[in-house]
């Protein structure tokens, strides 16, 4: 892993000379912009938060054999229903239900990719995809629409009210960290152990690394099929209420940059085990964040995209290398 | 090839081994599993390259091979234990595929070699029919003639038979008597001795990665080649002559068919209006050439299928709509037939692997959560109970033999307090030893009251080691009358359908 980081970089170096900006002199804009300062610190670690939940999402999909592309539309559906119970129902109370709303809205959007895999062998890839092109518009229309905030110009709602945002745990400005990191942490850790100590997820691992074997040991496919890919929605969808709650305060058009996306990355970068999204989101936040500051050097954000496409192709190579020659 | 030795980290595989085939000759390589035949064959083939030891060819070219792509340019071909053939191509694609002969594929002059070679061989293949259409021996059959289209002088076989009836591999067989009667030279891996006696000039013996000898088929037999492969110590392990005496009591009934119907994969009815009773204590075995409806009756048993008409009943209780995990805590179990696909996960542990269909019971878990500790004791009685060769209960199934792999799925399924066993080829991939270890493993389930149903297309396997022998054929099972139940011309008939 970190000679892969290492590598990643010395590519990213050999982009800078071609696009004309002095590598070393970027790479050092890119590490003050990310971890630099403490505000450059707090700041990564805001990008890191919606990257390790979806990472995370993406991961569980993955351990059941699916690779849910739909964890973006799945996101936005979570981080609307949430703002809308919020608008309602301010205070502690909106908190607990919107967050149930987002994960129901989140399960739900992934439901339909669930059962057309499950009982149709449909591909969920295609899919999820064609439901994030429904999400992207519906919540846009929504915001647009009957959810807009009459007092502004652009599409989006008004804020949510203090009280029913997540709590800051530390907050200093310009130097703030959120709760919700700690809640992506813990997640995780939920999500690591349960995979590893219950019978529910040996089996639905069992289900990703062989249906045949799985069938055979009297697991019902299409049922996990179907509950893992409603799992994973359901944690994209509480990463777009934390982003609401946490970060934002409010639901407005084009809320994520395709933290959806970049959340397969992270998940094809973990591993075979939860923890390793953790890092992976750490490594995404840090490129994030140090893009940012890259583009006041006049050097393209896009690099840092270049970059993460190198890792995961490397990442890939590295893991599958070892094929079984079995003649 | 002279002087062989090849380690995989602190195990040597092989030993100095010595090999000479002379070309227009079928060459036995016997042994037991992990014996060394599949390495030995493998460095042959140029999978990978000895540590020590020259591979030579007849025209005096001294080399070992670095690659595949070197030995099939060299004329040596090889079908393996697991065949190559891609269900979504025809036939001719998967014949010409790696060697199509230039960019722009000529169809028309592709088909009419295919037919030579074919027709030479006295095959017949509907060339642009998937695959996926083949019976298992007619993708043997288009294995060989991938050799055929390559023109290799030198075909290894490892295993061909495993999956064919008596009646194709005899005629496998002839074609392969044919091959080197013009010139081919066929080494053939096998663990069946009938094979080596009845067709092949000479054999080699490889035991423990060494080789024990080679000699002319004419000057011994099968008793002292069997001798050889296990080795004089041990070979007490075969069978006592009384394994077969029917079990003390026959109990009650452990699974009732009534007039069962099952769909196949193409629609048909796979299982015609099956009825079965097997009692507790009672080993039957499942006569029948392959896609009889062996695997429907076994997967609606299992509860993978659904019944279309007719009833199951598991230890007296309709089970017909029970699913499949409810069956498993039953008691039901399984050595299910295709290994890779359907009994192990390769890159899991052995121990997760131990829990594979046992997952929901205890001790395994409790209350929904694993067992870790005692998953651990129950990997490592698995792998005791027919000794399965391992470098670690944490290390990836794939790291084992194929042999070693069935070894510790037959010990998962017979030491998991069976109530009724169900084993497809239980002995395939298993050496003497390792077949009559399962078999005695399953009778004695068996003498403590349970019931076993064994499929298996080796009929003497089955003659030697059932209690009782049905036969199947195109979805039916036939009972052989009571004079003829050990008699097997009469149940080979029933197989083929000549009631």
């Amino acid at each position: 892993m970190v000679l892969l980081i290492v590598g990643a970089l010395a590519l990213l170096a050999g982009l800078m000379i071609l696009s004309g900006a002095s590598p070393l002199g970027s790479l050092v804009t890119l590490l003050k912009g990310s971890l630099g300062t403490p505000a450059a610190i707090s700041g990564t670690l805001r990008e890191t938060t919606p990257l390790l939940i979806l990472g995370l999402a993406v991961f569980l999909a993955l351990r059941a054999g699916l690779f849910n592309i739909g964890a973006e539309g799945q996101f936005l559906l979570g981080a609307v229903a949430c703002t809308w119970v919020n608008l309602r129902i301010p205070g502690f109370g909106g908190l607990i239900l919107g967050t149930l709303a987002g994960a129901i809205a989140g399960a739900l959007w992934a439901l339909p990719a669930g059962l057309i895999k499950a009982y149709r062998n449909g591909h969920e890839v295609i899919t999820t995809i064609m439901l994030n092109s429904v999400a992207v518009y519906l919540t846009t229309a929504l915001v647009a629409g009957p959810m807009k905030d009459p007092k502004q110009d652009s599409p989006t709602t008004a804020d949510l009210v203090a009280g029913s945002r997540l709590p800051w745990l530390y907050d200093h400005a310009p130097v703030q960290l959120s709760s919700a990191l700690l809640l992506g942490l813990i997640l995780t850790a939920l999500v690591a152990l349960w995979l590893r100590k219950t019978v529910a997820g040996y089996e639905l691992q069992a289900v990703g690394a062989s249906p045949g074997a799985a069938k055979y040991a009297g697991i019902d496919n299409r049922r996990v099929v179907l509950a893992a890919m409603c799992s994973s929605g359901a944690i994209a969808g509480i990463a777009g209420v934390v982003q609401v709650l946490a970060y934002e305060g409010r639901f407005y058009a084009g809320i994520s940059p395709g933290y959806g996306f970049d959340a397969l990355g992270v998940a094809l970068l973990a591993g075979g085990s939860a923890w390793g999204v953790i890092p992976a989101s750490l490594l995404f936040g840090v490129l994030a964040k140090g893009g940012t500051s890259l583009q006041l050097d006049e050097v393209p954000k896009g690099i840092t995209t270049v970059v993460l496409g190198l890792i995961i192709l490397v990442a890939a190579a590295l893991r599958y290398r070892k094929v079984s020659t079995d003649v | 090839m002279t002087g062989i030795t090849k380690r995989f980290g602190a195990v040597t595989a092989l030993d100095r081994v010595d090999l000479q085939v002379a070309s227009g000759t079928l060459h036995a390589v016997v042994g037991e599993n992990g014996a060394g035949k599949t390495t030995l064959m493998r460095i042959l083939y140029g999978v990978f390259g000895p540590d020590e030891g020259t591979v030579k060819l007849s025209n005096d070219q001294v080399r070992s091979f670095k690659t595949s792509r070197d030995a099939i340019a060299a004329g040596i071909g090889m079908v393996s234990q697991h065949y190559g053939i891609i269900p979504a191509l025809s036939c001719l694609q998967n014949l010409i595929l790696g060697a199509e002969g230039g960019a722009i594929l000529d169809i028309r002059s592709a088909e009419t070699r295919a037919q030579t070679l074919a027709t030479r061989m006295g095959f017949e293949f509907d060339w642009h029919q998937d695959a996926s259409t083949l019976s298992p021996a007619g993708a043997q059959k288009l294995e060989i003639l991938k050799l055929l289209w390559r023109e290799a002088k030198i075909m290894i076989l490892d295993e061909p038979t495993a999956m064919l009836s008596p009646a194709d591999s005899d005629a496998l067989f002839q074609s392969m008597r044919k091959l080197a009667s013009e010139g081919a030279t066929v080494i053939l891996v096998t663990h069946r001795l009938p094979e080596v006696m009845d067709h092949c000039s000479r054999v080699t013996v490889l035991r423990g990665g060494k080789l024990i000898e080679t000699k002319d088929v004419a000057d011994t037999d099968a008793k002292r080649l069997a001798a050889l492969i296990i080795g004089s110590s041990s070979a007490s392990a075969a069978p006592p002559s009384d394994a077969i005496a029917p079990p003390a009591e026959i109990g009650a009934p452990m699974l009732e068919l009534k007039d069962l119907v099952v769909r196949g994969v193409r629609g048909e009815d796979a299982l015609k209006q099956v009825n079965l009773n097997v009692r507790a204590g009672e080993l039957l075995g499942i006569a029948g050439v392959d896609g009889s409806g062996q695997r429907e009756l076994f997967q609606s048993i299992l509860g993978l299928v659904r019944a279309k008409e007719g009833q199951i009943l598991l230890g007296g209780q309709d089970s017909t709509k029970l699913k499949a995990i409810d069956r498993i805590r039953l008691g039901l179990r399984a050595i299910p037939e295709d290994r890779h696909e359907e009994a192990v996960i390769e890159e899991w542990s052995l121990e997760q692997n131990s829990a594979l269909g046992l997952q929901r019971l205890e001790p395994l878990s409790t209350k929904g959560l694993v067992n870790t500790s005692a998953r651990a004791d129950w990997a490592a009685k698995v792998a005791a109970k027919f000794n399965t060769k391992h470098g670690g209960l944490k290390l990836p199934m794939g790291s084992l033999s194929g042999g070693n792999q069935q070894r510790f799925v037959a010990g998962r399924a017979i030491e998991s307090q069976p109530k009724l066993i169900l084993a497809f080829q239980p002995a395939r991939g298993l050496d003497i030893r390792g077949t009559a270890d399962v078999y005695a493993a399953i009778r004695e389930r068996c003498r403590e009251g349970a019931a076993a149903i064994v499929v298996s297309f080796d009929l003497d396997e089955l003659i030697e080691n059932c209690d009782r022998i049905v036969a199947m054929n195109h979805g039916r099972i036939h009972q052989p009358s009571a004079n003829e139940s050990r008699d097997r011309d009469a149940i080979g008939r029933l197989m083929v359908g000549a009631v």
